[in-house]
């Protein structure tokens, strides 16, 4: 289920075989204009891969809003609160909280971290619209969607 | 002096002529709109109206399901966007193509083919493992409560065109 206003209402509905909130992990700077192009870019592969993940699980997935944070901004911080973030989720009866990531620098905070983090490697930048980059993104998802599986 | 009234127009042709002319504009009125729903079809854009091409040959088509992705424009609101579709395609026994559509009749996650090793030869879904026999039909006493929706079909040229989903033909 998406962050939308139908989804959302089926959601009350259906409580119980939701269990499980995937949160992308969105850093945003403006300082250095050599990795505006790249973060951008990861930014939007990101938001298509927790769709994608989404689409396939729909039914026991609910994709909340990204996560956005500086990229340089001190992780101890955003670690407590992003944990602050997953327990708001714990009002409802979620079970698993996946957290998506391009951003390497959360892998060294992975323990703190109340939730599961997926960092996916690569994608640094391309065509977001070619047939390499869509069947590469299919790929992938499909291999993410089995990893969240793993986690039921 | 007659005889130059006589080539002059006479009253009979200049109404004649009249009626003529704006009786043929009266026609002309009325058959535009035939004849432009008429040819309508051939001022369409090409491809199967609203079927769209999924790049699978009947020919390539067994009686295992086979997935098939493809990708259709869509306009929602205000976006006009690329949307992704999927299908699983195969032969019944009566060899009758049949592409049922991959969305789970329960909260709408992707089933797959044999998705589970302990329920061969049936549609399942990973999500609340939903079970569907090959006909589409779901399993009693599996989460879903209706069969797969069937996708609107149409062979052309050998080549499988398929359009929006439909209920299942039993539901």
């Amino acid at each position: 289920m998406k962050w939308r206003k139908d989804d959302l209402e089926k959601y009350v509905q259906a409580k119980e075989y939701i269990d499980t909130i995937l949160v992308p992990l969105v850093p945003f700077q403006l300082t250095n204009d050599a990795d505006l192009g790249k973060n951008a870019f990861q930014q939007e592969v990101i938001t298509i891969f927790a769709n994608e993940i989404e689409q396939e699980l729909s039914g026991r997935v609910l994709l909340i809003p990204s996560y956005l944070y500086l990229k340089d901004g001190d992780k101890a911080i955003e670690v407590e609160r992003l944990n602050q973030w997953i327990s708001e989720t714990k009002n409802q009866p979620f079970k698993h909280s996946i957290l998506l990531t391009f951003d390497s620098s959360w892998k060294k905070h992975e323990k703190e971290l109340v939730g599961d983090l997926l960092w996916i490697p690569g994608v640094q930048t391309g065509d977001i619209h070619s047939k390499e980059m869509q069947e590469m993104i299919r790929d992938q998802v499909s291999q993410l969607s089995e990893i969240v599986r793993s986690y039921w | 002096m007659s005889e130059e009234k006589k080539q002059q127009v006479s009253r009979r042709q200049f109404l004649n002529y009249t009626l003529m002319g704006v009786g043929g504009f009266m026609a002309a009125g009325l058959l535009i709109s035939p004849v432009r729903m008429a040819i309508d079809p051939v001022l369409k854009a090409a491809g199967g109206g609203d079927l769209a091409n999924v790049g699978l040959a009947v020919d390539d088509i067994t009686s295992d399901p086979q997935r098939v992705d493809w990708s259709v424009d869509q306009v929602d609101g205000w976006y006009e966007s690329q949307v992704n579709r999927s299908a699983w395609v195969y032969k019944n026994d009566s060899d009758e193509v049949i592409a049922f559509s991959p969305v789970c009749k329960h909260l709408g996650c992707v089933v797959s083919w044999e998705g589970s090793d302990q329920y061969p030869n049936e549609f399942f879904c990973p999500c609340h493992d939903g079970r569907y026999y090959k006909d589409g039909v779901n399993v009693p006493g599996t989460p879903p409560l209706a069969p797969l929706d069937e996708y609107e079909m149409e062979i052309k040229d050998g080549m499988l065109f398929l359009g929006d989903p439909k209920p299942h033909r039993e539901a």
